[in-house]
C-alpha cells in the first residue's frame, strides 16, 4: 500500500516534501486535486493520482492551471475540499481567476500549492510566488521542514474553512525535491457529500450564489475579503508554525522562512561559539505577519538578519511593520537582500547564510578543510571533470526534430527563425538543438510571439517564421496564440512537437491522450483535429523521418501567407513505452567511417552530438556506447559515409 | 543503531542525469531510515536529468533534521557513479579523509563528445584522485552491471561497495526491503545480485591494497 | 591550385554573394545543401582543405593549370575558349521530335552516348512541380522529357556528386559555364584523392549569358498569374526582341527581357564564360534560326563523339556561316571583358599575399589582351 494510505499514527516515514504535503491533504479529508505539471510541484498530484481510486478522491490534471483552480474552486463550492497544485509560473496563469476568487470566498477548505524554484534549477524564471498571496489577499504558509510540510498542508484546509477563503501553502525546490522524516497523522473516514447551495441570498456566504465583487460596490465583498484576512492575522499570532529558537538576548535575530530556516540553523552550528549569540525566528505564515509576535521578537536583538528565497518578501513586510514601531524600540539594523548581505537571486545555502552572519557579527569562520587541498582539488576539477551542459536525452525526438528545423531554414536561407516556450525542447536554444531557438518566454509564448511576428509583413520583415510547441503546451497556452494567428492572417509555421505527454515533468498525461490522471481511459482530443478545425494546413510527420520533415518544413516555408501547423509525432525516448524496448541495435563499421576526413568531419559526434555515440580517438572512429544509446536509429540517417548500421533490436 | 556515527554523518551520490542517482539516493535513505536514523536528503531533478550533473545530499542523523545542502568540504562519504562528478564533487565537498567510492565508467559531457572539451583518461582521473584522497576506491560498476545484463543497475553495485565499507549500517536484509519497494518485483533479483557484486568488488579492491583503507579514523 | 576549406568557401564565395548556386559542394558531405536554387551551409565544418572549395568554380580557379589539365594548353585569349571545330547542328533522323530548346543537339548528344554505352548515367535538368529540378537518368529514352531550357540556376552538379557517392563512374552532365568549370574542376581531383579518379566522362556545356534567380522567376511567373506546372517551355526571341516569351498548357506569354534581366542572379555579374570554356563541347542557340544550334568542340573526346553522332545520323552537322561566327565571338569577348573588369577592380584576380584569396587566376599578359 502507499504511504500516503498507511494508517499508522505516529509512524515515521522517510517521505518526498511532495509526499508530505499529499499526505497531509489526504489527513485532512480531501476530495478533490487538480493541477497542471511543473517542476517542482508535481509529484504531489502524482502521488495522489496513483491512491485516486483507493483513496476515493478525483484527482485531474487539467488543461492548464487556470482552469485547475476554477476546477478546484467548484469542489470547494460544492462543500469538499480541494487542493490544486502548479509551479511558480501557473499562478501567473491562474491569477485572474484566483484574484475573483478571493473575493468571493471559498466554502469547503481549499488550498493553493504554488512550488517556487530559487535558483530555477528547473525553470527559465525564479518568480517568488508569495507577492500573490499579497496581492490576492489571502494567507500565505511556508512550511520549514518536510514534517511540517505535511502538518500545515493539514492545518491550511481548516483555516480555510475558517476563514472561508483559499489559502496559499509555498514550497521550494528544495522542500518539494529533498526527502525527510514525517510522523505520519490519521487519516479521517467518511465522504462529505457535495452540493452547490446557490438560492441564498445574494451574500449569504453559505447558501447564496458565489460572485467576486459586486460592481461598484467593493465595500461588501471586499471589505468582507478584508475581515478574513484580518482573522488570519490573529490565529498566526499564535501559531505554532512560528517558533523562536536561541539565546534570551541574541546579538543577532534571524528571521527566516520556508527551508531557508533549516539552512539557517545549520550556519548557525557551522558558525561555533560565534553561532551561540545568534537567534532563530523561525516564520511559518508570512501573510499576513502576526504583528504582535514579531514585535515582541524583534524588539530582543539589535541586528536583524532575514533569510529566504527569492525576493525579500518577508523583509521588507517586516520591515514596514517595524517602520510603525520604530519610536518605541529605537532604531535596529537590518540585513538582508536590501543591505546586500545577501544576493535577491538565485539559492540560498548554508554556507552562503554562514558567511553573511560572519559578516554581521564580523568573526571568522575556521575552514572546514586543509586550505592546500581545496586549492589543489580545485585545480584538478578544472581539468578532469569538464563542464556538463544539459542535452537532449538518446534518442530524444527533439535532436532529429531541430536537425530537421535547422536544416530547413538554413537551407531557405532567408535568416528564418524559431519562437520557442517552456519544455524539454527549450534546451533546443542551445547547441544540442543546433542552437535554434530564438526567443523562449512562456508556456505558448512561441506562438504568440510567431504569430506577432507573422504580422509585420506589412513594415517589410520577409524571414520567415516558425514557432514550436510541446503537446501538452499546445493544450495549455498554445490554441489561442493559434487561432489569433488565423483570424489575422499571420504568416507562420507552427511545429507541434508531439512526445506523447508532459515529458520534461515526467509523463503526465495531457487531454490528447487517451488516459487521465487516474489512468482511466479518457477520450482523446486531437491535435490535428483542433488545428484543422480552426481552417489551418496541417501535416503530421515522424521526425524520425528526417527527409520528410525537412520537406515539409521546406515546403510550408515556401508558402507566403497565412498559417500552417507541422505536427512531428514521436514518444519521448524515456517514455514507459521506449524504455521498455530499443528499436534498433545500432553499430558503427569501423572500416566505412570517414572520421575528421573531408566528406565528413565527424557529424555525429561533432554536430548531431547524441550523447549516444563517442569518439574513440585512438581509432580515430566514431562508435556507440551501448549503455547510453536508446536505439532510436536516427543517427544512421545522417551518417554521410553510412558507417552507421541498425538492424532491429531482439 | 551505529553508535558513534558522525553528527550528522554527511553522504553524496553523484551522477549524470539518467545513471539512477536519485533511485539510488532514495534506497540508501530508506535503508538507513529503517535503521533508525533521521535522514534527509537533498536533491535536483528535472532539466538537470538531461545529461546534467546530479548530485544527491544524505544527511544521516541519531535524531535531528539536517538542511538539504551538505555546506561545502564537509562530505563524509562520496559515491560516485561517473568518475568526473566524483571529481566536482571531491572539489567541493571533500577533503583528504573524505570515503571516496568512484565507478570507473566515463560518461562523456556533450563537450566532449563534440571535441573541445577534454575528458582525460580514467587512469588520469584515479592517480588525480589518489594524489587527493590516498584510500579513494575505483570499481567496475557499470561493467559488472553488464555482465548482469542491466547496465543501469551499475547504481546498485555502488551502493553494494558503499554497504562494504561498512561505514553505515547497510545490510543486505535492509537493502532488500528498500529496494524491494523502489524496484519492480521482476528485478529485484537483479537488485540484489548487483548488490552483491558491489560487495564483492569492494572486497577485492581491498584484498589488493597494502594497508587496509577501512575503517579509517574519522575526524570529530 | 591553392586550396582552402569550407569556412573561407562561406567568406569568399556564398556570403560575398559570388555563389551560382552550381551545386559542386553539395552532396560531397553533409555540410552544404541547395534548395530553390541557393546554396547554404548547414552546421559549421572545420576542415582546412575541402573538396567543397576545391570544385568551386568561384574560388581560387587557376584557369591555367585547369586549361593545362583539360585541353593541354594554359589558358589563351580566345573569346569563345579553347576549340577544335565550330559547326551549325540539329538533332538528326536518328532521333525523334521533342520540346527541344533549339536544334536539339543537347538532347541528341546525351541519347547517343548513354545508348552507346559510352556513359552509365547522365545528369540533365527537369521541371518537377514547375520547378527545375536537377535529374539523374540511366535511360536514353528518358533524355527527351528533360528537353527545353529552364533559365534559372540549378545545382546540376549536387546530382553529379550522388551519382559519384552512388557508385557511377561514366557519368556525362549538362552544365551552364559554372557547373562546367566546377565538372572540369572534378575531373581533374585537384586534392588527388584515390577514390575520385576521372568519375566524369563527357560534360556538354550550354551557352549562358545570365541565369535567374530561382525564387524572383517563380515569383515573377506567379505574380502574372502563371501556374508553375503549366510551363512547358521558355523563350528569348533573337533581338530586337527584347522579349520573354513563356509558352503554358494555356497559351503564350511575353514578358519585357529588361524584367527578367533584373531578376539574374547577382552572381552572374562575376561570370567571364558565355560559351562553358570548359566543357568538352559546348551548344547553344544560332541567332535567327529557330531550329538550329552552334556547337564548339573542345576535347578530342568531344570531337569523336561528335562525329560518331554525326556518322550514325543522331546530328546533322553545317558549316558555320562567318557572320554568325563573328556575332558569336562577339558576344563571348563582351562578356568576358566586363565581368574580368569587374573582377579585376574589386581585387578578385590574381590577388598576392597572405590571407589574400582570388576568384581566378590567369596569365597577366592574357588578362591584359582580353579586358584591353
Ligand atoms: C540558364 C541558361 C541560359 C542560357 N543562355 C543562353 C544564351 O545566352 N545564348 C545561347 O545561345 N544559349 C543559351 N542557353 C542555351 C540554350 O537555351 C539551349 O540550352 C541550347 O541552345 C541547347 O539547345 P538544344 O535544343 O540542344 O537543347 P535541348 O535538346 O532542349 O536540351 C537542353 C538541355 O539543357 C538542360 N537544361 C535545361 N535547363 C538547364 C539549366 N538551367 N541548367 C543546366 N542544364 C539545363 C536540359 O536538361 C536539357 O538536357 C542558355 C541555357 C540556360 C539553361
Ligand atoms: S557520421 Fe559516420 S562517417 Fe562521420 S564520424 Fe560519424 S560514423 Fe564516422
Ligand atoms: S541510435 Fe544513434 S541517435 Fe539514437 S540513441 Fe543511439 S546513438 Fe543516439
Amino acid at each position: 500500500m502507499s504511504l500516503l494510505l498507511k494508517n499508522k499514527e505516529g509512524d515515521k516515514r522517510l517521505l518526498m516534501g511532495n509526499e508530505a504535503i499529499a499526505r497531509g491533504a489526504i489527513e485532512a479529508g480531501l476530495a478533490v486535486a487538480t493541477g497542471y505539471p511543473g517542476t517542482p510541484s508535481s509529484e504531489i498530484i502524482e502521488n495522489l493520482s496513483r491512491i485516486s481510486r483507493q483513496a476515493g478522491i478525483y484527482v485531474e490534471w487539467s488543461v492548464n492551471e487556470k482552469v485547475a483552480a476554477e476546477a478546484a474552486a467548484a469542489a470547494s463550492f460544492a462543500g469538499l475540499r480541494s487542493l490544486c497544485v502548479m509551479k511558480q509560473n501557473g499562478v501567473n496563469v491562474a491569477s485572474d481567476f484566483l484574484l475573483h476568487l478571493a473575493e468571493s470566498g471559498t466554502r469547503g477548505g481549499m488550498v493553493l500549492v504554488p512550488c517556487d524554484d530559487p535558483g530555477a534549477l528547473s525553470s527559465v524564471n525564479e518568480g517568488d510566488a508569495r507577492f500573490f498571496a499579497r496581492m490576492l489577499e489571502v494567507p500565505l504558509l511556508e512550511p520549514g521542514d518536510f514534517q511540517e510540510a505535511k502538518d500545515m498542508t493539514r492545518w491550511a484546509f481548516a483555516l480555510s474553512e475558517e476563514i472561508r477563503n483559499f489559502v496559499v501553502l509555498r514550497s521550494v525546490t528544495r522542500l518539494s525535491h529533498a526527502s525527510g522524516m514525517v510522523s505520519l497523522g490519521k487519516i479521517p473516514r467518511g465522504r462529505t457529500q457535495a452540493q452547490f447551495r446557490h438560492a441564498g441570498a445574494l451574500l449569504d456566504p453559505e447558501s447564496g450564489p458565489m460572485i467576486s465583487c459586486l460592481p461598484g460596490a467593493p465595500q461588501f465583498t471586499h471589505r468582507r475579503q478584508q475581515d478574513k484576512i484580518r482573522t488570519a492575522r490573529e490565529i498566526f499570532e499564535t501559531s505554532p508554525f512560528n517558533y523562536y529558537e536561541g539565546p534570551r538576548r541574541p546579538e543577532v535575530l534571524i528571521v527566516a522562512s520556508s527551508i531557508c530556516s533549516l539552512y539557517s540553523r545549520e550556519a548557525i552550528a557551522m558558525l561555533g561559539k560565534a553561532g551561540k549569540k545568534c537567534g532563530l525566528l523561525k516564520m511559518g505564515t508570512t501573510w499576513p505577519l502576526p504583528e504582535k509576535f514579531l514585535q515582541k521578537h524583534l524588539s530582543s536583538a539589535e541586528k536583524i538578519v532575514f533569510v529566504e528565497e527569492v525576493l525579500p518578501f518577508l523583509e521588507e513586510n517586516v520591515l514596514m511593520l517595524a517602520g510603525r514601531w520604530t519610536r518605541g524600540k529605537g532604531p535596529k539594523s537590518y540585513y538582508g537582500k536590501n543591505s546586500g548581505t545577501l544576493p535577491s537571486y538565485g539559492e540560498m545555502n548554508p554556507d552562503l547564510i554562514a558567511e553573511a552572519l560572519g559578516k554581521v557579527l564580523a568573526v571568522r569562520r575556521r575552514p572546514v578543510r586543509p586550505e592546500s587541498f581545496a586549492a589543489k582539488a580545485g585545480a584538478f576539477a578544472d581539468n578532469a571533470a569538464p563542464r556538463r551542459e544539459l542535452t537532449f536525452c538518446p534518442g530524444c525526438p527533439h535532436r532529429a526534430s531541430f536537425w530537421s528545423i535547422h536544416s530547413a531554414l538554413k537551407l531557405d536561407g532567408r535568416e528564418g527563425f524559431v519562437c520557442g516556450d517552456i519544455g524539454c525542447y527549450t534546451l533546443a536554444a542551445f547547441p544540442t538543438g543546433f542552437n535554434s531557438l530564438r526567443t523562449v518566454h512562456s508556456m505558448g509564448s512561441g506562438a504568440g510571439l510567431a504569430g506577432g511576428f507573422g504580422r509585420l509583413r506589412a513594415f517589410g520583415l520577409r524571414q520567415p517564421i516558425l514557432a514550436v510547441c510541446g503537446d501538452s503546451t499546445f493544450f495549455h497556452a498554445a490554441v489561442p496564440a493559434l487561432i489569433n494567428a488565423v483570424h489575422h492572417q499571420a504568416d507562420l509555421t507552427m511545429v507541434i512537437l508531439d512526445n506523447r505527454g508532459t515529458a520534461m515533468t515526467g509523463f503526465q498525461p495531457h487531454p490528447g491522450l487517451p488516459v487521465n490522471a487516474m489512468q482511466e481511459s479518457a477520450p482523446p482530443v486531437e491535435i490535428e483535429n483542433i488545428c484543422r478545425g480552426i481552417g489551418v494546413e496541417t501535416e503530421i510527420r515522424d521526425p524520425f523521418d528526417l527527409k520528410g520533415t525537412r520537406d515539409a518544413l521546406l515546403s510550408f516555408l515556401e508558402k507566403k501567407e497565412g498559417a500552417r501547423v507541422l505536427i512531428l509525432r514521436q514518444a519521448c525516448s524515456l517514455s514507459p513505452e521506449k524504455k521498455k524496448k530499443n528499436s534498433f541495435k545500432v553499430r558503427v563499421d569501423e572500416n566505412a567511417c570517414r572520421g575528421e576526413r573531408c566528406g565528413c568531419n565527424r557529424l555525429c559526434t561533432r554536430i548531431f552530438r547524441c550523447p549516444g555515440l563517442y569518439w574513440d580517438n585512438r581509432k580515430q572512429v566514431a562508435r556507440i556506447d551501448d549503455v547510453v544509446c536508446a536505439g532510436c536509429g536516427v543517427c544512421a540517417s545522417i551518417c554521410p559515409a553510412g558507417a552507421i548500421l541498425k538492424e532491429d533490436a531482439v | 543503531m551505529k553508535p558513534g556515527l558522525k553528527n550528522p554523518f554527511n553522504l553524496i551520490v553523484t551522477g549524470v542525469g539518467g545513471q539512477g542517482n536519485v533511485l539510488a539516493s532514495r534506497i540508501l535513505g530508506n535503508m538507513l531510515a529503517l535503521g533508525g536514523f533521521q535522514i534527509t536528503i537533498g536533491e535536483t531533478f528535472g532539466a538537470s536529468q538531461r545529461g546534467g550533473s546530479v548530485m544527491s545530499h544524505i544527511r544521516i542523523s541519531p535524531g535531528s533534521t539536517w538542511s538539504p545542502q551538505i555546506p561545502k568540504g564537509c562530505a563524509d562519504a562520496i559515491v560516485a557513479l561517473e568518475p568526473a562528478e566524483g571529481v566536482r564533487v571531491l572539489s567541493d565537498y571533500g577533503h583528504d579523509k573524505v570515503c571516496f567510492i568512484s565507478n570507473t565508467r566515463p560518461v562523456y559531457p556533450a563537450g566532449v563528445i563534440a571535441g573541445g572539451a577534454v575528458y582525460p583518461p580514467i587512469e588520469e582521473i584515479r592517480s588525480g584522485v589518489l594524489s587527493l584522497v590516498p584510500d579513494a576506491l575505483f570499481i567496475d560498476a557499470t561493467e559488472e552491471a553488464i555482465k548482469l545484463g542491466r547496465p543501469i543497475l551499475g547504481n546498485i553495485v555502488m551502493i553494494g561497495a558503499l554497504a562494504a565499507t561498512r561505514l553505515l549500517p547497510l545490510d543486505r536484509k535492509k537493502f532488500r526491503v528498500a529496494a524491494d519497494k523502489f524496484a519492480g518485483s521482476d528485478s529485484l533479483d537483479y537488485n540484489l545480485k548487483a548488490f552483491d557484486a558491489g560487495r564483492r568488488l569492494f572486497q577485492t579492491a581491498m584484498s589488493r591494497r597494502s594497508r587496509p583503507a577501512y575503517p579509517v579514523t574519522r575526524r570529530s | 591550385m591553392n586550396i582552402f576549406g569550407p569556412k573561407e568557401l562561406m567568406e569568399d564565395v556564398i556570403l560575398a554573394g559570388r555563389c551560382t548556386g552550381c551545386g559542386a559542394c553539395v552532396d560531397i558531405c553533409p555540410y552544404f545543401g541547395s534548395h530553390m536554387g541557393k546554396t547554404a551551409m548547414l552546421f559549421p565544418c572545420t576542415i582546412a582543405r575541402g573538396r567543397c572549395f576545391a570544385s568551386c568554380p568561384r574560388a581560387e580557379v587557376d584557369l591555367d593549370l585547369l586549361s593545362e589539365k583539360t585541353f593541354g594548353a594554359p589558358y589563351a585569349e580566345v573569346p569563345v575558349g579553347s576549340h577544335r571545330k565550330i559547326f551549325v547542328s540539329r538533332s538528326g533522323a536518328r532521333i525523334g521530335n521533342a520540346n527541344y530548346q533549339a536544334g536539339g543537339t543537347v538532347s541528341a548528344l546525351l541519347s547517343f552516348v548513354l545508348e552507346k554505352g559510352i556513359i552509365d548515367a547522365a545528369v540533365l535538368v527537369d521541371r518537377q512541380e514547375g520547378l527545375p529540378r536537377p535529374r539523374r537518368i540511366t535511360e536514353p529514352q528518358e533524355v527527351l522529357s528533360c528537353a527545353s531550357s529552364s533559365f534559372a540556376a540549378v545545382p546540376v552538379i549536387s546530382e553529379l556528386n550522388r551519382a559519384v557517392r552512388d557508385g557511377y563512374r561514366r557519368i556525362g552532365t549538362v552544365a551552364t559555364p559554372c557547373q562546367a568549370v566546377a565538372a572540369a574542376l572534378i575531373r581533374i581531383n585537384p586534392l588527388n584523392e584515390d577514390e575520385f579518379i576521372n568519375p566524369l566522362s563527357f560534360i556538354i556545356g550550354l551557352f549562358c549569358t545570365w541565369a535567374l534567380d530561382l525564387r524572383s522567376m517563380t515569383a515573377l511567373f506567379s505574380g502574372r498569374g502563371l501556374d508553375l506546372r503549366s510551363v512547358i517551355r521558355c523563350d528569348v526571341p533573337p533581338p530586337p526582341a527584347e522579349k520573354f516569351e513563356i509558352v503554358t498548357g494555356g497559351g503564350k506569354h511575353d514578358i519585357p527581357l529588361q524584367e527578367v534581366r533584373d531578376l539574374t542572379s547577382p552572381a552572374c555579374a562575376w561570370c567571364p564564360d558565355m560559351t562553358s570554356e570548359f566543357a568538352d563541347v559546348s551548344v547553344g542557340m544560332l541567332e535567327g534560326s529557330a531550329g538550329k544550334n552552334i556547337l564548339i568542340i573542345r576535347t578530342p573526346f568531344g570531337e569523336e563523339i561528335a562525329e560518331k553522332a554525326r556518322e550514325e545520323r543522331y546530328i546533322v552537322l553545317d558549316e558555320i556561316p562567318p557572320e554568325q561566327l563573328r556575332n558569336l565571338e562577339r558576344a563571348a569577348a563582351a562578356k568576358k571583358r566586363r565581368a574580368l573588369l569587374k573582377l579585376k577592380k574589386e581585387g578578385l584576380l590574381n590577388t598576392a599575399g597572405k590571407g589574400k584569396r582570388a576568384c581566378f587566376r590567369l596569365r597577366p599578359e592574357i588578362l591584359e589582351k582580353l579586358i584591353g
